[in-house]
């Protein structure tokens, strides 16, 4: 799969092999936590040390429900987005995204590599492995699909840093 | 007629200041930390890499110091971007 600039107003995903297509649409999906605690830490990590009881109360009152909103804004972008990349039976596909879109993009691949990260418990060292292990468990999946969505976001930034 | 001259003596409390620090995270990209950096402080992309390998080589970084409303903005900006990020008192 390519990444480019295609005009000034978007960004062309080309060449969309049928199973990177797949780990795309998986991306609204795995962004969601399903109320697992520790994903949740994750997402609303603390702004403060427990000694800021009332900025940590008012935090959680006032600023959590517009991340949220914000992070779910993200995925529902997304969703949108692959919505419009047909079904690849064998072929390459193509996917169009607006240049608005892509933060929303970045971000939802971000909460998309959190969650799995913190779901699989993968450590700082199994995270910065690029080489591919000789046999595939479905934990080694898990971390093929984080390394591919970082190679996604790396791709966006560079699009993004281009103009 | 003599002039009385009054002074107002203007007290300005700044206060505390408070550190915004940015700590480590082994599934934020170098690049996506950097490119964060520049967009909410307005780092150049020199200062917004020296920072984010700061995070990365010592696991924090104080990113910006100053008035405590402006340091509970940045943290909730960081936040919109999944950075770890906190405030504490500076030193």
């Amino acid at each position: 799969m390519l990444i480019r600039r295609l005009k000034e107003n978007s960004i062309e995903l080309m060449d969309i092999e049928p199973i990177e297509a797949e780990l795309l649409r998986q991306v609204p999906g795995v962004c969601d936590s399903g109320g697992d605690s520790r994903s949740e830490a994750r997402l609303f990590s603390s702004p403060a040390s427990s000694t800021e009881g009332q900025f940590l109360n008012d935090w959680t009152e006032y600023v959590q429900p517009g991340l949220r909103h914000l992070f779910l804004s993200a995925r529902t972008t997304v969703k949108e987005d692959l919505e419009k990349l047909p079904e690849l039976k064998g072929h390459r596909g193509r996917l169009v995204v607006p240049r608005t879109h892509c933060d929303a993009w970045l971000n939802a691949l971000n909460q998309a590599r959190l969650i799995l990260a913190t779901k699989f418990n993968f450590t700082d060292r199994e995270l910065s492995m690029h080489e591919a292990p000789k046999w595939f468990s479905r934990r080694d999946m898990v971390l093929q699909q984080i390394n591919f969505y970082a190679e996604v976001q790396e791709r966006i930034i560079d699009v993004i840093e281009d103009e | 007629m003599a002039e009385t001259v009054v002074e107002t003596k203007v007290e300005t409390s700044l206060g505390t200041p408070w550190n915004v620090v940015v700590h480590d995270d082994p599934v934020n990209l170098m690049s996506y930390v950097t490119m964060v950096f520049q967009r909410i402080f307005g780092f150049s992309k020199q200062k917004a890499q020296h920072h984010m390998l700061e995070v990365h080589q010592k696991g924090r970084s104080i990113v910006w110091t100053g008035a405590r409303e402006r340091a509970e903005f940045y943290v909730q900006q960081l936040h919109s971007y999944l950075l770890l990020a906190t405030l504490e008192k500076a030193e």
